[in-house]
C-alpha cells in the first residue's frame, strides 16, 4: 500500500472546508476551539508491543500503570462462520462449556470459588468468525489469573451436566423469542436476507438437541491451538515479567495444523417484497433494508458518510429529523450500512410508530432513501458529517485497552496495515459526488425487504405499494 | 498529577484474600463551589487528549406528581430544542410566533380536556380547527429553526457518546469531547440551563408517546415493572414510571414544564464534572465565567409522600403475549439509611457471579434465571427478585425455590467465604470503574446528588465492607416478611391470531418469499 511507513500522524481537529453558521450560538461556538491537540495513531514497536511466541501465539502489550488491574482479551479463529447449518448451535455451546465446564485439572466449581475469591473474571463469548476469551484480575494476581486462563483454554472438560444446562438454556431463550417485537423484527430480517447463511441462520431446538460432548471436543480440537490465537494485554504488569508467565502457561501448548473451512458466500439475490408478522401490540416494528457491501469494498468510507446523512448522524440525519423530530411519529428513527464484514453487509432503515402511522413513517424514509439518490447533498451536511468523523478518531484509540483491541483486530482480520492511518484521508477526500454516486450505486430502492412486526388491521393503510404483501406468522416454536 | 489514584498503604495488599480496602485508595478529586450554588468536580486522566462531562439536575420522577408524571424526562428532551441563540436564525421573530402557539395551546388542552367526558360539550371539530391553527403557525416558525444545532455542534466537534438520561431521583446530560473543546461545553450547556427555549412542544410530546410504546408497553418485563412499583408503591413517587403514564404524557401543557425548569434548572441545583485530560484549575476558570454567570434561584422543596408500612401481600396479575414471569418486591429504605449496605451484601451474596446462591441453587438446577437486586434511592423503595422460568418449568415453582433461599438467610448465617468474595469483588469492581472517565464521572456525580458528597462513594464502600452475617440475619428477617412483598406475575395470554399465511417455523431453510 501506498504510506505503509509513516510514523507520526499529527491529526489537526478540523476538516478542510467549514460552512458558515447561522445561528448567534454556532457562531460563538466556532471560536471557542482550544489549542491544537496532537496526537497519533498508535503503532506497534512503539506504543504497543507484537511479540510471537515459539508456538505461535501472536501476543500484543501496552502496560497501563494507572490502576493495580490486569487485563487479557484472547482471540481465536473459529466461530459461527466455519460451521454447516445444522452444526449451528455448537460453536455457541462450545464457547458456554468451556467456560461452565471448567478443566480436567480443575473442577469448575474451585475455578470459580478462587476466581471470585480474588475478584477476578473469565468470560468466554462466541463471535461470528471467532470467539473471544477475557481474564480481568488485580495486578497482583497476574500469575494465578493466566494459569487460570491458560488451564481452561487448553483443557477444557466440556461435562455433560453443564452441556445439558447449556442446552436448556438456549431452549429458554427459543421459547421465548417472540416475547419482544424488535427481537422478532431483527431475527426474521436477517433471515430473509441471509436465508441459511451463517449471517441469517435462526437457531431451532432440533440442531441443539442432538449435540453430545463429543461435538464440542471436536469442534475445540479443529480450532484451538496457540497458532490460531492472539492475545491482548494491558494493565500494571512488568514486561519481562509478563513474558516469563506467558512461556511458562501457554510455551508448552503444542502447536498444529488448522484449516480454517472456506465460508459459503452471501447469495446477493434481492427479496423484494413487503413481510408482515403479527403480533398483537399498539406500535408497528418497521425494518426495511438490502444486502450491501463488504469491507474490501474501496467506496465503504463514502457510503459510511452518506449512511451518516441519511439516517446514521443521529438526530441530525434525514430520516431522524423528518420521522422523529418533524413529525413526531416515532422515538427511534434511522438507518445503518454495515460496511464492516468480510462478506456483504446490509443497509437498513428501521423505526417504530404507533400501529395508525406505519404507512406515513415507512413513506417518509422511503422517500429520504430515493432522495439522497437523486440530488446532491448540500456541503454544510458533508462538511459537519466529515468533521464529526474525523473529530470522533480519537475516541477509538482512548484507553490502552482500545489501542491493543484494534491493532490486535487488525492483524486477526488480514486487514491492510496501514488502514487506521488511512483512514482519516479516506474521510478527508470524500465530495458532493461521491455521495450522490455512491447512494445512486450502493442504495436500490427497487430491492428493499420491508419487514414489519405488528397488527396490520390497524395500519392506516395497506403497504402493497412498497410491494407484494406476505404475511409470516409467529407459531409456537418446537422446543420438545 | 499522572497518576488517576494513589495507592496508599501498598504493603497490605499482599495476600490473595487480603481485600483491597477502600480506605486504601484515594480519588483525587478537585472540587469547587461556585457562587451561585453550583457544584464542580474535577478528576485528572492524563492517558489521552480527550475528556468526560457529566451534568447532573437533582430532579427526577420523584419530583412529580399526578398530571405531570413523566415530565422530568420531557424536560430532558427539550433541552435539546435549542436556545435564545442556538436553534435559530432569528429568535426574535420566534417570539410572537411562539406566544401564538402557547395560547393556541391553552385552547386546544382546554378542549381536550371538555372531550374527556360526553357530559362537557367539548367539540372534536373545535379541537381539529385548533390542531389545524397551530400547525399552520408552527410551520411558520419553523422557518427560523435550526434543527438540532446543539447536538450538531456535538457532533461536528468530536462529541463522543453525547446523550442525557432520566431517572426516578436525577436526571444527567453527558458527552466525551477532546480535551480543547473544554469552553465550547461549558459555553454550551450554562446557556441551555439559562436560554432555553422550548421550540417543537407538541411533536416533541408525541415522540415521548412513541418512546413509552416502544419501551414500557411492548416491552414484557417493562410492562410488569411498571405493575410491580404500581402495586407496592401505593403512595410514593416510585408508583409511576420514568416515563410517565400514558394520559399525563398525551396532555402535558407548556406552562407546566415551563414552571418545572424554572424551578428545577439552575446553578444551586445542578453539579457539572468533568474527568480526562483537563487541569482543575482551568476548568473550574472556565466554569465560573459561564455557568458563574447563571443567578442563584431558591433551592426547590423536595415533597415526598411516603408509603405507610404495608400490612398484608399484594398480587398483582398482567396478562401479555409473552411467556410467564414474575417479580418480587419487598420495601427497602432509602441511601443513607444502615441498613441499605447489609441488604446490597446480601443481594449480592444471594445473585452476583457463579458462586451465587440463585445461580448454584437455581439456575445451575435448570428451574430459572432469577436476579435479586437493591435499590439505592432517594427515598426508600423496593428490593427486586426478577423471575424467568426454564424449560416447563412454572413461575409458581421458581417462586417457591427463590423464596426458599430467601428463607434460608432468616435462620442460617451466611458463611464467612460469602462475605469475603463478596467484599472482594466490591473492591475489584470499585478498582475497575475508575478506569473509564465516563464511568468516574457518572458515580461522582450521582454520589454528590444522592448523598450530597461524592466521598459517600467510598464511605458507602466500608459500610458494605463492615457488614456481618449478623447484620443479614436481622435485614432478612425484617424486611423479608410475607406482609412486606408484592408480587407481580406475567401470565401469557392469547392474542387474536389472523388466518393464513407460512408460519416461523417451518423447519430449517424456510424462507417466506423466496
Amino acid at each position: 500500500m501506498k504510506k505503509l511507513c509513516i510514523t507520526i500522524l499529527v491529526v489537526a481537529l478540523t476538516a478542510a472546508a467549514v460552512a458558515a453558521p447561522v445561528s448567534k450560538g454556532s457562531q460563538i461556538a466556532a471560536g471557542l476551539k482550544g489549542p491544537e491537540i496532537k496526537w497519533s495513531i498508535p503503532e506497534v514497536g512503539k506504543d504497543v508491543q507484537r511479540e510471537v511466541l515459539d508456538n505461535g501465539i501472536i501476543v500484543y502489550s501496552m502496560p497501563d500503570h494507572r490502576l493495580p488491574l490486569f487485563s487479557v482479551s484472547a482471540m481465536i479463529h473459529c466461530g459461527d462462520a466455519y460451521v454447516p447449518l445444522e452444526k449451528m448451535a455448537i460453536p455457541g455451546l462450545a464457547a458456554t462449556v468451556m467456560r461452565s465446564g471448567g478443566s480436567t485439572t480443575m473442577p469448575v466449581d474451585s475455578l470459580n470459588a478462587i476466581l471470585e475469591s480474588i475478584g477476578g473474571m473469565i468470560e468466554i463469548r462466541p463471535g461470528y468468525d471467532n470467539a473471544r476469551a477475557s481474564l480481568d484480575v488485580m495486578a497482583k494476581d497476574i500469575d494465578l489469573g493466566l494459569r487460570l486462563m491458560a488451564d481452561l483454554l487448553r483443557n477444557p472438560a466440556f461435562p455433560d451436566d453443564k452441556l445439558d444446562l447449556a442446552k436448556e438454556q438456549i431452549r429458554t431463550d427459543i421459547r421465548r423469542r417472540n416475547d419482544n417485537p424488535g427481537g422478532i423484527t431483527g431475527r426474521e430480517f436477517n433471515h430473509l436476507l441471509y436465508g441459511d447463511h451463517p449471517s441469517g441462520r435462526v437457531i431451532e431446538w432440533s440442531f441443539v438437541k442432538p449435540i453430545t460432548r463429543i461435538d464440542l471436543a471436536a469442534y475445540y480440537d479443529a480450532f484451538f491451538a496457540p497458532n490460531n490465537l492472539m492475545l491482548g494485554i494491558t494493565g500494571d504488569f512488568d514486561p519481562a515479567q509478563l513474558k516469563t508467565l506467558l512461556n511458562k502457561y501457554f510455551g508448552d501448548w503444542k502447536k498444529k495444523e488448522i484449516v480454517l473451512p472456506e465460508i459459503p458466500k452471501v447469495d446477493n439475490t434481492p427479496r423484494p417484497g413487503v413481510y408482515e408478522v403479527f403480533k398483537d401490540i399498539n406500535q408497528a416494528n418497521i425494518r426495511f433494508g438490502h444486502l450491501g457491501i463488504d469491507r474490501d469494498n474501496p467506496d465503504r468510507y463514502a457510503v459510511g458518510v452518506m449512511n451518516y446523512i441519511l439516517g446514521g448522524g443521529s438526530f441530525t440525519s434525514r430520516i431522524t429529523s423528518k420521522v422523529r423530530s418533524d413529525e413526531g411519529l416515532a422515538y427511534h428513527a434511522g438507518s445503518s450500512y454495515f460496511t464492516d464484514g468480510r462478506d456483504l453487509g446490509t443497509f437498513n432503515a428501521d423505526c417504530q410508530t404507533k400501529s395508525s402511522t406505519a404507512y406515513k413513517a415507512v413513506r417518509l424514509m422511503v422517500d429520504e432513501v430515493n432522495r439522497i439518490r437523486t440530488e446532491p447533498v448540500s456541503d454544510e451536511e458533508l462538511n459537519d458529517a466529515k468533521d464529526s468523523y474525523i473529530n470522533r478518531y480519537i475516541f477509538n484509540f482512548a484507553t490502552p485497552a482500545q489501542i491493543v483491541g484494534q491493532l490486535m483486530s487488525l492483524e486477526f482480520d488480514n486487514r491492510p496495515p496501514d488502514l487506521l492511518h488511512q483512514y482519516l484521508d479516506n474521510i478527508r477526500k470524500i465530495t458532493k459526488e461521491d455521495i450522490l454516486r455512491v447512494a445512486k450505486t450502493y442504495l436500490k430502492p427497487e430491492n428493499l425487504s420491508f419487514v414489519i412486526v405488528g397488527n396490520p388491521a390497524g395500519f392506516e393503510k395497506p403497504m402493497d405499494e412498497f410491494g407484494k404483501v406476505t404475511t409470516i406468522q409467529l407459531t409456537e416454536p418446537v422446543t420438545e | 498529577m499522572r497518576r488517576l489514584i494513589c495507592l496508599l498503604a501498598v504493603g497490605l495488599l499482599i495476600t490473595a484474600q487480603a481485600a483491597l480496602a477502600a480506605g486504601e485508595i484515594q480519588l483525587d478529586v478537585k472540587e469547587k463551589t461556585l457562587s451561585n450554588g453550583m457544584r464542580i468536580l474535577v478528576v485528572e486522566n492524563h492517558i489521552a487528549p480527550v475528556m468526560s462531562t457529566y451534568i447532573r439536575f437533582k430532579v427526577g420522577a420523584v419530583d412529580e406528581h399526578n398530571g405531570i408524571t413523566g415530565i422530568s424526562h420531557f424536560l430532558e428532551h427539550m433541552l435539546f430544542k435549542g436556545t435564545r441563540i442556538f436553534g435559530t436564525s432569528n429568535y426574535e421573530a420566534e417570539v410572537p410566533l411562539m406566544k401564538k402557539i402557547d395560547s393556541l395551546g391553552v385552547l386546544l388542552e382546554a378542549e381536550k380536556a371538555k372531550l374527556r367526558s360526553p357530559l362537557r360539550g367539548g367539540s372534536e371539530e373545535r379541537a381539529k380547527a385548533l390542531r389545524e391553527e397551530i400547525a399552520a403557525v408552527q410551520a411558520e416558525q419553523a422557518k427560523y429553526i435550526i434543527k438540532d444545532e446543539l447536538w450538531e455542534t456535538y457532533l461536528k466537534n468530536g462529541g463522543n457518546g453525547l446523550n442525557a438520561s432520566t431517572g426516578n431521583d436525577g436526571t444527567q446530560y453527558f458527552l466525551s469531547l477532546p480535551s480543547n473543546r473544554l469552553e465550547l461545553w461549558a459555553f454550551m450547556e450554562s446557556d441551555r440551563m439559562a436560554n432555553l427555549v422550548f421550540r417543537e412542544f407538541y411533536s416533541e410530546r408525541d415522540v415521548i408517546r412513541e418512546e413509552r410504546r416502544l419501551t414500557t408497553e411492548n416491552q414484557p418485563m417493562r410492562t410488569l415493572s411498571e405493575a410491580l412499583n404500581a402495586t407496592a408503591c401505593w403512595a410514593s413517587p416510585y408508583h409511576w414510571s420514568v416515563v410517565g403514564w400514558a394520559s399525563d404524557i398525551e396532555n402535558y401543557r407548556l406552562a407546566d414544564m415551563q414552571e418545572y425548569f424554572h424551578t428545577y434548572y439552575h446553578p444551586s441545583n445542578a453539579i457539572a464534572v468533568v474527568v480526562g485530560d483537563v487541569k482543575p484549575e482551568e476548568v473550574f476558570a472556565v466554569c465560573e465565567k459561564y455557568f458563574g454567570a447563571i443567578p442563584a434561584r431558591p433551592t426547590p422543596r423536595q415533597v415526598f409522600t411516603e408509603d405507610a408500612p404495608q400490612k398484608g401481600e399484594r398480587r398483582v396479575e398482567v396478562e401479555y403475549d409473552a411467556k410467564p414471569s414474575a417479580l418480587i418486591g419487598w420495601h427497602m429504605p432509602g441511601i443513607g439509611h444502615p441498613d441499605v449496605a447489609a441488604l446490597d451484601v446480601l443481594s449480592d451474596i444471594l445473585s452476583k457471579g457463579r458462586t451465587s446462591r440463585l445461580y448454584k441453587n437455581i439456575m445451575e438446577k435448570k428451574l430459572g434465571r432469577v436476579s435479586a437486586g437493591i435499590s439505592m434511592s432517594r427515598y426508600p423503595e423496593l428490593f427486586t427478585c426478577n423471575i424467568t422460568p426454564m424449560g416447563q418449568h412454572s413461575v409458581d415453582e421458581v417462586m417457591e425455590a427463590t423464596l426458599a433461599e430467601i428463607d434460608r438467610l432468616k435462620t442460617e448465617p451466611v458463611q464467612a467465604w460469602e462475605i469475603d468474595k463478596v467484599r472482594t469483588q466490591a473492591d475489584a469492581d470499585f478498582v475497575r470503574s475508575l478506569s473509564s472517565n465516563i464511568g468516574l464521572a457518572f458515580q461522582l456525580g450521582n454520589m454528590e446528588a444522592m448523598a450530597g458528597n461524592w466521598h459517600y462513594l467510598i464511605d458507602y464502600r466500608d459500610e458494605y465492607k463492615k457488614v456481618t452475617p449478623e447484620d443479614i440475619l436481622r435485614v432478612a428477617n425484617q424486611y423479608f416478611t410475607k406482609s412486606n412483598r408484592t408480587i407481580a406475575t406475567l401470565v401469557s395470554a392469547d392474542g387474536a391470531k389472523p388466518a393464513g399465511g407460512p408460519g416461523r417455523p417451518g423447519g430449517p431453510g424456510d424462507r417466506p418469499g423466496k
